[in-house]
């Protein structure tokens, strides 16, 4: 059967079986292989995606059953090239280990977010419920959570970006670049260099 | 030295984060390539029996069905899951690719492949296959009673190992205490599903994308099956959602390689939830039986242990497992004489095999619950009741023969009483009411790598770019923690530039140099330590190419921040990139360097954990409340990442002591068939867990680094054990500690008083 259905801000059309389950539809014809499958019965999360700004288990939702809906996938979390205030939070706080619970978590976060946008521990923790994660126990992700709701949380890692201020320090000063420049030539002139490795 | 270190010891995430918040990283299960087909597995529906007949007619008059590979259509070639070397002794090779006698309820039958997925599954579907039945043994107590049904040819055990050293003390007086411990069969849990990918050429060679733990190893197995040589099977690892041992071995991968090889097609075969847990690998039961005697004062004379294991239908990696639950508790605890004996026994089951920690938790799980009923006998806290035995620093292990290195356990256990307020928290009454607390306390220990039982050395080459930055070409398999960060913070720290200046990339067989793999906790101190060394090398070259660009002695020369320095003269500095632009001219190789590290040694890693613990007496139910985990890893290479690893292993490790297990009925069936009765802890179950990490020089890793993933999980299960006991004043052995097990206890307690 023919089927319009909207993803992450674009429209699609698709022609899907009647049983078809929503993850195979976003996985399989339309390529939004970000939303992943563990489990097949709604147990795991990992399928998680936005219906109309609530967390669903994309494999036991029908296609069908998104018609007229606003999906969002977690493809659909950065614009413009720039990370989803949560997704830098995952990031900064060593949130994704194996990163397959990663998409289906943000999108439980993003809903719990939407609805609660100053959610408790505890909340963060019952809205992650659905959600298995067999690599990081939890802790840095309720704490990612909880730096994208602006609240007080302690960064862990050391963020991507530090290489590029690092990069950008380096520079030979040009006098000793100008010296360095005259002994490679007269080294190159010499054949082999003293410290020869060949 | 900490001092010293730039980059070692910051805390960095997983290398591929930035792909892995996107969605944008394609995983095994994602992958696919142009005319792919779809495999799909029909697995044996009876525990025990040979197979008569298999009609794949009407699966093969399905449109879209390719073709219905057999027992009766394939080759018999037996192979071993396990093998990670040709030349390996310890290898069982009794496997096929598909089984005309089943001998578990999933083992492989036969094999549709078809255009896709769904297509694929309608023609499993329509296989049909006709048994003549075996008496199923699904115990290791029938499989050893049944000698007269062999499973495999040469019989129900698959493996006995024992050890004796030091000599029997004396006993008149002693405290003589006996225990009895069962740990469960359970799934691994990986998030995401076993799949493999692989792509058969007309010309015979062919390459598979794999998710398993060693490429090489993979490579071993696949080769000889088909009867190609090695350099004609290219064999590559991509990202992986979790393995935590359950894709150490070679599973699908043979199968995969087969099917594409037959067809020379590429086939894709990824497995559902229920083939994760009942076909493809499980951590295997155990159980151990203990004795020891102490003298009045508390000191250990003597340790007796009987360990069995059920290795499920294929011996796999369990003949090695149950020699490394000999080769543990002599690592934790000073010992006048110990004599363990321990068999692998095969049953009409799924198959176990490697698990996170392989022997570590399970002989852990007997040991500390047993040490606590000898403390409790001795009138003692189970903390300096420990402390009276634990091993010292540089003391040797009795079976191994070899130096335990800065062994730091006792300096864990110190410490995180301490953190814990451990005599307090103790002293607490537990309560009489419904709801009780109690607090417990275990001690593991576990390896750094394979040195003393198997050659251990690693290969890698490193190169700087033509700007500066750096290559590293390493066999590496990231399950998902941090291994391919890891040795670019270790290169980094050598070559004084930020990790995110180096590249560093996983395994393929036709590019990067041969490693074992990730399993026997070997990254970090024996692949990292390889690092260390090829960075070195290049290093070396580096400054031997600055001495040159500066006119000066390499002794004068060090690296800063990306630039070669002219020590006392900080003005003068070449920056990197200049160095490779001009070193470029001198018509010389470029500044890189492979390397071959052999280790040296295999220090033991240790874990001390704290749990502390709610019983509902009335339902059974137990809720972790609080959580310590201290751990001995010589140097948190990655601090972020080497806390998250205690983190999550606590997770399995709750699981492990009160949830998890894979239990397998009267028919032969596994009573699990996905998370909905499979419980791993979600976050709401999830205690706090504070880690306290006790770092050291002296040990031969990388800056003092020893493993972490393994031994992390080692001592959870029974610190909660000992916790519940102690809540509950019971001797509850049999793990999972369930609300059935809880609720029996404290009523056969009750019967008593």
């Amino acid at each position: 059967m023919e089927l319009l259905l909207t993803v992450n801000g674009s429209l699609y059309e698709v022609n899907v079986h009647p049983t078809a389950r929503l993850l195979d539809v976003l996985r399989e014809d339309l390529g939004f292989t970000g939303t992943k499958e563990g489990c097949a019965e709604g147990e795991c999360g990992a399928c998680t995606v936005l219906v109309d700004g609530k967390a669903v288990a994309s494999c036991v939702m029908l296609a069908v059953q998104a018609r007229g809906k606003e999906i969002v996938t977690v493809e659909g979390l950065a614009r413009d090239g720039e990370l989803d205030l949560l997704q830098q939070k995952f990031v900064e706080y060593g949130a994704v280990q194996c990163g397959f619970c990663t998409p289906g978590m943000l999108m439980s976060a993003k809903a719990l977010l939407l609805a609660n946008p100053v959610p408790s521990d505890q909340d963060i923790r019952v809205a992650l419920a659905g959600n298995l994660c067999r690599c990081t126990g939890y802790s840095a992700i309720i704490a990612a959570v909880k730096a994208a709701s602006g609240q007080e949380a302690t960064p862990l890692m050391e963020l991507p970006g530090a290489a590029e201020e690092l990069a950008a320090e380096v520079q030979t000063d040009p006098d000793t670049l100008a010296a360095a420049r005259e002994a490679a030539e007269k080294i190159a002139g010499l054949g082999p260099a003293p410290h020869g490795e060949a | 030295m900490t001092d010293d270190l730039r980059f070692v010891g910051g805390s960095y995430p997983v290398h591929d984060v930035a792909q892995k918040v996107t969605g944008e990283l394609v995983y095994g299960s994602d992958f696919s390539l142009p005319g792919m087909l779809h495999a799909k597995l029909v697995l044996s529906a009876v525990p025990h029996g040979i197979v008569k007949r298999i009609d794949v007619s009407r699966a093969e008059a399905l449109p879209g069905v390719v073709k219905v590979f057999t027992c009766f259509n394939s080759p018999m070639d037996r192979f071993c899951r396990a093998r990670i070397h040709p030349g390996q002794d310890l290898a069982t090779h009794d496997e096929t690719l598909f089984s005309e006698h089943v001998r578990f309820v999933g083992d492989r039958v036969a094999a549709v492949v078809a255009s896709s997925r769904a297509v694929a599954e309608a023609g499993a579907a329509l296989v049909e296959v006709e048994y003549e039945e075996l008496p199923p043994l699904l115990t290791v107590e029938v499989a050893l009673a049944r000698e007269d049904v062999p499973i495999h040819p040469a019989g129900n055990v698959a493996y006995e190992f024992e050890v004796e050293k030091g000599a029997r003390p004396d006993l008149d007086g002693a405290v003589v205490v006996s225990s009895s411990t069962t740990t469960p069969r359970t799934h691994h849990g990986a998030l995401e599903p076993h799949v493999c990918i692989a792509q058969g050429f007309t010309s015979g060679g062919m390459t598979v994308w794999t998710i398993s733990q060693g490429a090489y190893a993979a490579r071993t197995v696949i080769a000889e099956l088909l009867h190609l040589e090695y350099h004609r099977v290219r064999v590559v690892k991509v990202p992986m959602g979790g393995s935590f041992g359950g894709k150490t071995e070679y599973i699908v991968e043979p199968v995969v390689a087969f099917l594409a090889h037959a067809l020379r097609r590429p086939v894709k075969l990824l497995l559902d939830r229920e083939e994760c847990i009942a076909a493809t690998m499980v951590r295997p039961a155990t159980a151990t039986t203990i004795r020891t005697a102490c003298s009045a004062s508390g000191e250990l004379l003597d340790f007796e242990a009987a360990s069995t294991l059920d290795s499920g239908a294929y011996a796999s990696s369990t003949p090695d497992y149950s020699i490394h639950m000999c080769k543990k508790v002599t690592k934790l605890y000073r010992l006048p004489h110990y004599h363990h004996r321990s068999r692998a026994v095969l049953t009409t089951t799924p198959v176990g095999g490697a698990a996170r920690g392989w022997g570590a938790p399970e002989i852990a799980a007997a040991t500390e619950i047993h040490m606590d009923r000898v403390a409790a006998a001795l009138r003692m806290d189970p903390v300096e009741f420990r402390l009276k035995n634990l091993v010292l620093p540089h003391d040797t292990d009795l079976v191994t023969g070899l130096p335990l290195g800065d062994a730091r356990v006792r300096e864990c256990l110190e410490r995180g009483a301490v953190a814990f307020d451990w005599a307090a928290r103790r002293a607490r009454p537990a309560g009489r009411g419904r709801y009780r607390r109690g607090v417990g306390v275990a001690c593991g220990a576990h390896k750094n790598g394979m040195f003393g039982a198997f050659p251990e050395a690693s290969n890698m080459a490193l190169k700087m770019n033509e700007d500066g930055t750096f290559e590293l070409s390493a066999s590496l398999h990231d399950p998902g923690c941090g291994v391919v960060t890891t040795m670019k913070v270790i290169v980094a720290e050598v070559l004084g530039i930020h990790p995110d200046l180096i590249a560093a990339g996983e395994a393929d067989t036709s590019t990067t140099p041969f490693d074992y793999g990730t399993y026997g906790s070997r990254m970090t101190y024996v692949v990292g330590a390889c690092a260390r060394a090829t960075a070195e090398k290049v290093k070396t070259r580096l400054l031997a190419a600055a001495a040159d660009l500066l006119e000066e002695p390499v002794e004068r020369l060090h690296v800063v921040d990306g630039t070669v320095r002219v020590r006392e003269d900080d003005e003068r500095a070449i920056a990197y990139r200049d160095i490779a632009l001009l070193s470029g001219m001198r018509h010389l190789p470029e500044i890189s360097a492979s390397l071959t590290y052999y280790a040296v040694s295999n220090p033991a890693s240790y874990s001390v954990q704290f749990a502390e613990v709610e019983v509902d007496c009335a339902t059974g139910l137990t809720a972790v409340t609080d959580f310590l985990a201290v751990g001995d890893v010589g140097r948190a290479i990655n601090r972020g990442m080497c806390e998250a690893q205690f983190q999550g292993a606590v997770q399995m490790g709750i699981g492990y002591a009160l949830y998890e297990h894979v239990d397998i009925d009267a028919a032969g069936r596994s009573g699990v068939d996905g998370f909905k009765n499979y419980h791993m802890v979600n976050a709401p179950d999830m205690p706090d867990v504070q880690v306290l990490l006790v770092e050291h020089d002296g040990d031969d890793g990388p800056f003092g680094a020893k493993s972490v993933g393994e031994i992390a999980t080692v001592p959870t299960a029974p610190a909660v054990v000992n916790a519940v006991n102690n809540a509950l004043d019971t001797q509850l052995s049999d793990l999972p500690l369930t609300p059935e097990r809880v609720v029996a206890a404290l009523a056969a307690k009750s019967g008593e008083a």
